[in-house]
């Protein structure tokens, strides 16, 4: 077949259809000139013969069917998706979602501090230690498993007090950090702290444990007593004025589970031999007027155990 | 997993009918005339027009896999509705000719009497024409496509339409001659 020719051809058919005239579509192609020419005349009077061009009318109503075909199928195909898919396809929603999600962690950061005591609102004030103060904190054993034992040393971070009225915590660094529990059992304790604290009423106490450690009486071995949280917490109302020295007592007591080599120990506060007893703080005594003392086997630094003073 | 297929999918389809929307104001037209050439009525041409979009926008999943340009494939809907057209209509007027078929618009009466004589002489010689021919014909002059693009929607090689084309203009040529 004539191959070159059907291309030639071709080519000028393509510069008629952009308007050319064939005249000078032939001057390309003057060697095929005469077979071209009564090709092309035919062509473009087939082409002229239906020289159509639709309506605008009618070209745009149709356009509106398809629009509204177009819309529809797609509407009909977002409601079959799952839920979670249309919701995923909103830019719309992942924005709100994002908003909402901000606006929650914002919440929850700003009443964190308030809601959570892990957390507790310090008040910024530091209790000054001192022999005259009006709060005394003393740490006593109730008698339960500790006669298993030689000796069991409670290490102690912190004391936080917890005022009634505005909820913030008071925070007390201990004079005495550690206390060997079988120094001071049954009604026998000691101060760890005495100094000034803001009169009022208050309402919880923590200790904060750092660990506890114990000989056993039986084998020597030093083993670790167990805390059920590092913040021992008790829940006893007391109340502290100027005139006056607050004593609170924090009983803490080992208690034993299990038997034999599965035996562990624990330190739990003892709440109801804890609490606060108020004296006169008169001018020159210790403000422990009425505490009985034990014998005095430590250096005259460290506060002495004394007897428990009657719970307010 | 199958999520993320799905809207894959959905979003490959959503691509598709852009595409289809974006050819809509140029191949109307040449769809139109095509289909002119073929039923020679001007509204029918027109409404067919748009049916082959609606037809396409319905049948677009099946277009991926047809690996041809979306425009050919919308010619070979076109085509498809053409033969249903002619069909019907055979059916309704068995005893009409397609030039019954064309029909007189708004305009000026001289102009549209030889309008529809030049219309007569090409569709008798069309008619003498092969139907692959005819196909080439309408596709190629009144779709305004390349020969590329009409080997695509008829699925033939270049050559081949190339070769129809030369055949079709040359037995025109000669079939116009002797009628005039």
């Amino acid at each position: 077949m004539d191959n070159g020719f059907d291309r030639i051809l071709d080519a000028c058919l393509d510069r008629i259809q952009t308007g050319e005239d064939i005249e000078s579509v032939l001057a390309s192609y003057p060697a095929d000139s005469a077979r071209l020419r009564p090709l092309l005349q035919a062509a473009l009077q087939t082409n002229r013969s239906f020289d159509f061009t639709p309506s605008p009318d009618a070209k745009r109503a149709s356009r509106q069917r398809f629009d509204s075909a177009l819309a529809e199928l797609r509407e009909s195909r977002r409601q079959k998706q799952p839920w979670f898919s249309r919701v995923a396809l909103r830019p719309a929603t992942w924005a709100a979602a994002a908003t909402v999600v901000v606006a929650l962690i914002v919440v929850y950061l700003g009443v964190r501090p308030a809601l959570s005591p892990s957390a507790p609102v310090v008040l910024p004030f530091t209790p000054v230690a001192s022999p005259n103060g009006n709060f005394s904190f003393l740490i006593s054993d109730d008698v339960n498993a500790i006669a298993e034992f030689k000796e069991v040393t409670v290490n102690i971070d912190k004391i936080g007090l917890q005022q009634t009225e505005s909820d913030k915590w008071i925070e007390i660094t201990p004079e005495v950090s550690s206390v060997d529990l079988t120094t001071v059992p049954g009604a026998l304790t000691q101060q760890i702290w005495r100094g000034d604290v803001l009169s009022g009423n208050y309402q919880q106490v923590f200790v904060y444990v750092a660990n506890v450690t114990g000989t056993l009486e039986s084998t020597g071995e030093r083993i670790e007593i167990k805390l059920p949280s590092q913040r021992l917490h008790l829940a006893v109302p007391f109340s502290v004025s100027d005139n006056t020295v607050t004593n609170f007592t924090y009983d803490m007591t080992v208690i034993r589970t299990g038997n034999g080599r599965n035996a562990k120990y624990i330190l739990k506060p003892q709440i109801s031999e804890s609490g606060a007893s108020q004296v006169s703080n008169g001018s020159g005594d210790t403000g422990n007027q009425q505490k009985p003392t034990v014998p005095d086997q430590r250096p005259t630094s460290l506060p002495t155990p004394t007897k428990k003073t009657p719970k307010k | 997993m199958s999520t993320a297929r799905g809207t894959d999918k959905t979003e490959a389809r959503s691509q598709r009918e852009n595409e289809l929307a974006g050819l809509y104001e140029e191949y109307y037209d040449r769809i139109a005339r095509y289909a002119f050439v073929h039923i020679g009525d001007r509204a029918d041409s027109q409404d067919l027009a748009g049916e082959v979009f609606l037809k396409a926008l319905k049948s677009l999943d099946s277009y991926q896999e047809r690996g041809v340009p979306m425009q050919a494939w919308l010619f070979k809907i076109a085509h498809n509705l053409v033969v249903d057209y002619l069909r019907r209509k055979a059916k309704l007027r068995a005893e009409a000719t397609d030039m019954e078929l064309l029909q007189v618009g708004d305009e000026d009466p001289i102009e549209e009497a030889e309008t529809k004589i030049r219309m007569e002489k090409v569709t008798e010689a069309m008619k003498k024409l092969t139907a692959d021919q005819r196909q080439v014909i309408s596709l190629r002059f009144m779709a305004g496509l390349a020969s590329k693009e009409v080997a695509q929607a008829m699925k033939k090689t270049d050559g081949a339409v190339r070769e129809m084309q030369r055949a079709a203009i040359e037995k025109l040529r000669t079939l116009l001659a002797s009628e005039a």
